[in-house]
Formats: C-alpha cells, structure tokens, sequence
C-alpha cells in the first residue's frame, strides 16, 4: 500500500516535472529570436517540423547520428578517452538495468514471455560496471581535477542518488539469500532512491539522457534557414540539454581574459546557465547584466565551443541571439568599440537596422565627449599646466608611451592617417586630428585626448607612428588612451 | 626539414576555412612539417584597445606553449602575427612585467621566457623556404595574369617590432606573387588598410575604405587582390559580396589568400586549396595557368 502510494507520487512529480520543461520549451525563448510567436503556433511548428523527417535522407541521418553521437557516443570520444569510458560505462549499465531491470514487466516480460531475472549475474555485473563508471567520474572531479570542471551542488547530486541506487541494489541483491530481513531494509532504500530519482529527475541534470539525444537529432536535421519558430524552441531545449560538462569552457579562446577579469560568464557552460535562470527571469541586477553583456560580447565567435560541444548544441546562434538582446535598450558595452564587433558586422544583415545601430550609437555617445572642441581650441591660447598630469601617469609608464613628448606638431601623422584623408571636412567629421590629439595628450587635457571621434575611428593601421620623424608611437598612445578612456566610463 | 607550430587564431576554423586548408597543402609540397598544438588560443588582438593586460596574457600564453613545444610559431593571420609581436615586444621591455605574466602562467606550468621566434606564413615561405626552392614546385605557372598585393597593415607595421619587411617600400610578397608566373601590379592604395578593424564599428567608413582600395587595385588592373589575413581576405570576399547589395559597386574584383594562388601554381586540386570555400568564384583563375606541356 505504501509503496503503491509512492510509486503514484513519484511518477505524478515526474509527469508534472516534465510537462513543465516540456511547455517551456514552448513558452520561453532566448534573445532576439521570437517574432512574437505563440506557444500554440510553436507546438504546430514542431510537429509540422517532426513530419517532415519521415522521408528517407532525413532518416538515414537520424539513423546516423542516433548509432553514433547517441550509442556510441563519439563526441565524447574525440575529446578524452578517460571520460567516454566513465560515461559509456554508466550509460550501457544504466539502459541495461532500466529496460531488464526496472522496467521489466513493462518493456521485457510482454516481448518474452516467461522471462523473470532472479538472482542473477546480469544484474550484479551491471551494478558493478555502473560503479565503475561513478567511481570514475569522482576520480576526475576530485583526483584528477580535469581544467574548467567545476562541481556544482547539481553535479554532486546526481552522483550521490545513482550511487546510492547503484549501492542499495547490489547490497540487497547480495542479501537476497542470506538474510531477508536485511534484504528488506535494503529494498526500501533502493525502492526509494530509485524514486526519488524519478520524481526530480525532470528537474536535475539527469534530464539530459531525454534532452541531449533530441538536441543531437534536431541539430542533425536543422540549419539556419529551419523555421524560425523551430528554432526558438529548439534552442530553449539546448539549455535544458546543456550538462555543464565545461568542455566549451575548457576550448574557449578568450577563456585567458576570464581567468585574469573574474567574469565567469565570458565562459560557455556559464553563459549556459545564467540563460537556463534569465529566460525565465529577465529583472536581473544592474550588476549581473553589466557582467553577462561583458561575457557574452567578449567572444571571438571562433565556434570552438559549438564544435566541440557532446550535446550538439549550436552554441553559434545561441550566443548571437542572446547577445543582441542583451545589446537592445541595455546600457552600452564598451567592447563594442574593439575588434569583437567584426562578427557582428558580418551578421548586420540578418539584423534589424534600427536595432543594429543603437547600441552602436549609444556607446559612442558615451565614450566620446560630446565631439565639438572648437570652443576650447578658440579659447586658445592653452596656458601650459592648464591640464592634469593623470594621463602623464597613465603613459608614462612605459617607454614608448612616453614619447609624446618628442611631438612637434609637423602634422605628419594627420597626413597619412587614411581616415583622415577620406572626409573632406576631416576636422568637422573626427573632431580632432590625430596630431592634436598629440598634443592634447602633452597638455594633459584628458577629455580632449580620449573623447574625439578620431580616436574612436581610428584602424589601428599604424600609418601614423610609423611615419613620425620623431619616433611618437601615435598608434599606441591611441590604444592607451581607448583603454584608460574604458577605464573610466566602468 | 622546416618544423613549425601552427597557429590559426579564430576567425580562420570559424569563416576562412580555405586559409587553413591551402597552406597545409602548400606546406606538405614545400617539405614544412607542422605540428598541432590543441592549446592554442585566442591571440589577444580584439583586447589591445580595451584592457591591455588581458591581451598581454592572452598572447603570453600561446607564447609559452610554443615555446614548450621548443618549436617556432607559424602565423597565418597578420592580426594575430602583429599582436603576439607587440606583447613580446612589450614583455621584453619590462622586466617587472615579464615576472608579472610568468606568475600568471606558472598556474598552467607555462613560462614565457621568448625562446621562440614568430613568424609570419609568407616570412616562412621567403625566408625560411626561399624562392629558388618555391620555383622548383611551380609546375603550372600564370601567364598574363595581374595581381595585386596587399601586405596587411599589422605585418608591415610598427615595423620596428614586426620586422616584417621594409614598411614603406615592401618587396616579399611580391616576389612570392611573381614565383607563381603571374605579374605583380603596382598600385597607389597597395600599403593601406583593408578597412576591417572598423568593421561592426563604423561599418560605413569600413565599407568606404575597402570599396576605395578595390576600385583602385581595379584601376591598377588586377585581376585578382592577393592577401595573407583572414580579416583582409574577408574585406574583399565576404563584405564585398555584401556591398553588392548595400551599395553599387562599379567593380569587383576577387579576392584569393596567397596559398590558394601557390597551390593552384603548383598544380595542387581545387579541392585541396579550398577555392569553392570562397565566395567569389576563382576557379576562372584555372584559365590563366601554363598547363604543362607533354614532351
């Protein structure tokens, strides 16, 4: 009566557990890509998505990836031999036990009849084979202590209720014989574990056994040009199918810069799991939002994490989708004004004009000063020691940035520089040329120095400084002061 | 033999695929064995004009794996060659900043101590190859075919770090370009930017200037615009292609990394050089080669 009782809680919790994920699969989305879609016309996409994979390519490609990404698992191969064997060994032994074990009178017995498993070798063999797989998998979190992987109370959970099924079974399986009232107290620890697995399983990382596979099959059949409702769905199911395994985090190429500015989210797994909480919750702090905009903007879009991923989520769109939402009326993002804006750049088309360019407009309005100067520069003469000796400080720290003392404004700089010389009214479009800049640098006017439009216009090309007769590292200083300008608008 | 760690930043694996693949081909037929290093990350470059102490540690560390590999770095991208250049530059100038950066690597068991050099793929290929030995692979040379160089602004400058080639009157990669029998154009626009770092900035004045640069290798008459940068070969091929549409262009003219054009010289495959990984088609550049005559 008690365990009939249990059995119903269990598999109640589950089954509102998973109708929950389920619908927020339908329900939610991550960033810019929703066109005002309802949950309705969502369900009607999938399932018009789902018939269309009843033809033979499409199958033959499931077949494919079902044999070899979900069986066998080659994603996990490629990247660490130790972790596949951990994870095989734990798969193989768990499917064997959930279909001959748990599920027997289920699955097995209505197939083969007359099949019952007594005591018998097959359970105690895959009990060990699963302990196995545990035992490895805290060898490697807490001997090995693999890069980037990180234990969360998550990861720790789903440890503990497999052991402690794995554990229970193999105990009572060997005190069946020997002592039934021992095999009795074992049996109701198993019995509930196994339960309690089940009921939280929709909400744990155990999940992924459902999410992970459907994420490697809707990968394996969708590209960019899929319907954008699919789409939307597809990737609030890539969250749930995210383990945090950390091997994107472990690839990252700027994973260097996380280490050093102590922004977690500038890694993958963390961006994963700050939009798994966001998604649902978009009041976050200023704080945090001024953090995850840093994360997900610091990115070089080398497609690494997508490419290495064993789930087989399209991180690519993910982070291009949440990106410009967390770009859109949010306040400005500095690194927009670096290199990591080329990608975007190259995806503008796919970007509404409007949207594209606000951001943009926004964080330069910031950074430079407003742009007209000519009210200081006719206000002249500039009494020398009118400005401050901060920006000295700030360049004068290394040799090179030193030399813009050696400046006397010969305007070379201003010559070649190829920005200058595609505006014809150059002062009026930069505010300032690249020689006064110089010059506002040695007269310690700060605001002059880092808020023109010439700085923020500036290649980087290096024509300037390497055309100054007086060896003024014009290119560099540029740099220093883009840096000490982000400095301050922190 | 020549053995080099290879290093092919981000934005090659990620969009210029062809990069990658052609100078593999190119290596393997000129006897330069490469050799992975799965560690490689991202060189710094897109930090330099915000945080500079993110990009020195960025930098430092591919530095230190190359260097544990006790092998020197082959660059493919000039972006990623000029700022591994600067950071060493720098690291080397400050003592205090050396330690600095070796404390924050002793963590990976990496150290930074400058043993190896940086090289860029064509400084490779010039210096280290040499033109007599590149001759000797040309099997199909060009004929009647014009193009123009361009030599990347992060290579050539600050040409008392990079060490590139002269920064005002550069040779190196015409020579490499004249090896393959084509003819190397002068043009006025050859040593500046492309226009990308201002891409996803000020995408109009990005766009201005690469269009400015390809109207007047055109005027040059160029068949073809020949670069050694991902960035640069993206301005030409990728954002060109998006300029059609956003604006009209007078002229187009494709753009091809060097590789590509060395290869198909050497009469390696279309497939090898990656050439339908391009978007504008090059295959036309079949047309303009000497096919080997049978005798």
């Amino acid at each position: 009566m008690f365990y009939t009782l249990m059995v119903y809680i269990a598999l109640s919790v589950f089954t509102i557990g998973l109708t929950y994920r389920l619908s927020s699969w339908f329900r939610f989305n991550v960033g810019i890509n929703t066109g005002g879609v309802t949950p309705w016309t969502r369900i009607r996409a999938a399932c018009k998505g789902v018939a269309g994979l009843f033809n033979k390519e499409k199958l033959t490609l499931l077949g494919i990836v079902f044999l070899q990404d979900i069986l066998l698992q080659k994603h996990i191969q490629k990247q660490d031999r130790l972790r596949w064997i951990m994870h095989f060994l734990i798969f193989s032994a768990f499917m064997f036990l959930l279909i001959f074990h748990a599920l027997d009178q289920i699955i097995v017995t209505p197939i083969f009849d007359r099949f019952y498993l007594t005591m018998n070798p097959w359970l105690i063999i895959a009990g060990i084979i699963l302990l196995v797989g545990l035992s490895i998998a805290l060898y490697r979190r807490y001997v090995l202590k693999v890069p980037r992987l990180k234990t969360s109370a998550m990861d720790l959970y789903t440890i503990i209720i497999l052991l402690l099924i794995t554990l229970s079974g193999l105990f009572m399986e060997m005190t069946k014989l020997t002592s039934y009232d021992y095999y009795q107290k074992i049996w109701w620890v198993h019995i509930l574990a196994c339960l309690f697995g089940l009921a939280f399983l929709p909400f744990s990382k155990m999940f992924h056994m459902f999410t992970t596979p459907l994420s490697l099959l809707a990968n394996a059949v969708m590209d960019e040009n899929s319907d954008p409702a699919n789409i939307a769905t597809r990737q609030v199911m890539e969250l749930d199918a995210c383990t945090r395994c950390n091997t994107c985090s472990r690839h990252c190429s700027v994973a260097v810069a996380c280490d050093h500015l102590g922004n977690d989210t500038i890694l993958p797994a963390e961006r994963m799991h700050f939009l798994k909480e966001y998604i649902a919750n978009k009041n976050i702090s200023s704080k945090k939002l001024a953090a995850i905009q840093q994360g997900i903007y610091l990115c070089t879009n080398c497609d690494r994490c997508t490419v290495v991923c064993p789930a087989g989520i399209n991180l690519r769109e993910l982070w291009f989708s949440a990106r410009e939402e967390l770009l859109r009326d949010k306040p400005p993002v500095d690194l927009m004004m670096t290199p990591f804006s080329f990608f975007r750049g190259l995806k503008q088309p796919q970007i509404d004009q409007e949207q594209y360019d606000s951001p943009l407009e926004n964080v330069k309005s910031m950074l430079t000063a407003g742009g007209d100067f000519s009210a200081e520069m006719d206000a002249a003469p500039i009494v020398i020691g009118q400005g401050s000796n901060e920006l000295h400080e700030v360049l004068g720290l290394s040799e090179r940035m030193e030399s813009f003392s050696y400046c006397f404004s010969c305007e070379n700089c201003s010559t070649v520089c190829p920005v200058v010389a595609h505006y014809t009214d150059s002062q009026q479009s930069l505010d300032l040329l690249p020689h006064q800049i110089i010059r506002s640098v040695a007269l310690g006017l700060k605001e002059m120095a880092t808020g023109s439009r010439m700085l923020w216009n500036c290649l980087s090309c290096y024509q300037c400084q390497e055309h100054c007769p007086q060896g003024v590292k014009v290119t560099d200083i540029f740099n220093t002061l883009k840096t000490v300008s982000i400095e301050d608008h922190k | 033999m020549m053995k080099y760690t290879l290093f092919v930043g981000c934005n090659i694996p990620a969009r210029v695929q062809q990069y990658e693949l052609a100078a593999r081909s190119v290596a393997v037929k000129l006897g330069i064995e490469l050799v992975e290093n799965q560690e490689f990350k991202c060189c710094g470059y897109p930090m330099q004009n915000s945080d500079n102490k993110p990009f020195l540690l960025m930098a430092a560390r591919n530095l230190a794996l190359a260097e544990k590999d006790g092998l020197d770095m082959m660059v493919l991208c000039k972006c990623c060659f000029g700022s591994l250049k600067k950071a060493a530059h720098q690291i080397q100038q400050d003592p205090g900043l050396q330690k600095e950066v070796n404390t924050f690597l002793a963590k990976e068991d990496l150290r930074y101590s400058g043993k190896s050099t940086i090289k860029h793929f064509l400084s490779i290929l010039f210096h280290d190859v040499g033109l007599t030995a590149i001759k000797k692979k040309v099997s199909t040379p060009f004929t009647d075919l014009s193009v123009a160089t361009h030599y990347g602004c992060h290579a050539l400058r600050p040409s008392d770090v990079t060490r590139f080639d002269d920064p005002v009157r550069p040779s190196l990669f015409d020579d490499l370009v004249k090896v393959t029998g084509a003819k190397s154009i002068e043009w006025p626009l050859q040593l500046e930017c492309c226009g990308a770092p201002l891409m996803g900035i000020n995408d109009t004045l990005s766009m201005d200037l690469a269009e400015r640069k390809l109207a007047d290798c055109n005027r040059a008459g160029a068949d073809y615009v020949c670069v050694g940068c991902p960035y640069c070969q993206m301005q030409f091929d990728r954002v060109q292609h998006m300029m059609l549409s956003e604006r009209k262009l007078r002229h187009e003219i494709p753009g091809i990394v060097y590789p590509q054009l060395l290869g198909l010289a050497m009469g390696l495959s279309e497939e090898s050089l990656g050439l339908k990984m391009n978007i504008y088609t090059i295959s036309k550049l079949e047309s303009y080669r000497q096919m080997e005559t049978e005798n």
